[in-house]
């Protein structure tokens, strides 16, 4: 499957970056925006018909309770901190590059956020980091999850609310879809928030 | 926030139907999803790829930005795997 995944993301890639530069045949917002949004939300129907016919996966997330929530905040702790660690190897603004991790993946939030606090080569760079992320969680999905059940969680982030969430649950099997939405819906909360709070140590 | 509300609501919509269908007969939906998948990929790529700040960013930062993407993966990971057994979640 995942052979489909990156022919669809590269033919996206290619039709976009043809549409946007030799001359507009779909306007591009009407692509990446809405029908993007809309699908997404049929999806999320589907996906979240199938999950509640399915009595074993209701019954798994009747145990697993709270607990739910350690894995977001896992995720942001080692996120912030892989954001320390890179600055140190980097030889850079340490606090920067912490700022840009904690954008969990959400490139179009961390990308303007982090240009605006600490100039516009961050900005560039949160957006670059953040894409690259979501990018590699996507088309290291079928290693990922030889590693951990829940590592394509924690890869995608803040993104597994909606980017990664199909790819995920097609991976990790439909028990998944509450995990990952609920994991990237509490980091797509918190990132605007670390996001500043780090920024303001500087 | 508008978007967290477009996402939640067909999600918990979905979730009330399946549960009042849950008696029915099993759907297969994988054929479904998995069209609609290959769509929005295409479409996720479409916006990458015509995002031209995006794309003229990468030369130029490219190597840190790999880096930190790949730490923070990386240490995502690590985390959530040391982590999640020892609070019980199989």
């Amino acid at each position: 499957m995942i052979k489909y995944v990156v022919t669809a993301l590269v033919a996206g890639g290619v039709a976009g970056y043809l549409n946007s530069n030799w001359g507009y045949v779909a306007g591009d917002v009407w692509v990446s925006d809405y029908a993007f949004n809309a699908l997404l939300m049929l999806l999320l129907f589907v996906m979240g018909l199938a999950f509640a016919m399915d009595k074993e996966s209701i019954a798994k997330i009747r145990r697993i309770g709270l607990k739910i929530l350690v894995i977001p905040l896992v995720v942001a702790l080692g996120s912030i901190l892989a954001g320390i660690v890179s600055g140190l190897i980097l030889g850079v603004n340490v606090v920067a590059t912490a700022a840009v991790s904690a954008g969990y993946g959400w490139y179009t939030l961390a990308g303007p956020l982090a240009g605006q606090i600490f100039g516009a080569e961050w900005g560039a760079l949160g957006f670059a980091a953040n894409f690259i992320r979501e990018l590699l969680t996507i088309v290291t999905i079928s290693l990922m999850v030889k590693v951990d059940k829940y590592a394509p969680i924690a890869s995608g982030g803040a993104t597994t609310m909606d980017t990664t969430l199909p790819v995920i649950v097609r991976y990790c099997g439909s028990e998944a879809l509450i995990t990952a939405f609920s994991s990237g819906f509490v980091l797509s909360l918190i990132a605007p928030f670390t996001i500043v709070a780090i920024a303001s140590l500087a | 926030m508008v978007n967290f509300v477009f996402l939640i609501l067909p999600l918990v919509a979905g979730l009330l139907f399946g549960y009042l269908l849950r008696e029915k007969k099993k759907v297969n939906l994988s054929r479904v999803t998995l069209g609609i998948i290959l769509v929005l990929i295409f479409s996720l790529g479409f916006s990458m790829g015509s995002n031209n700040e995006l794309l003229n960013s990468l030369p130029k930062v490219g190597l840190s930005a790999v880096v930190i993407a790949v730490l923070t993966i990386a240490f995502s990971v690590a985390f959530v795997k040391l982590v999640r057994r020892s609070v019980g979640l199989q």
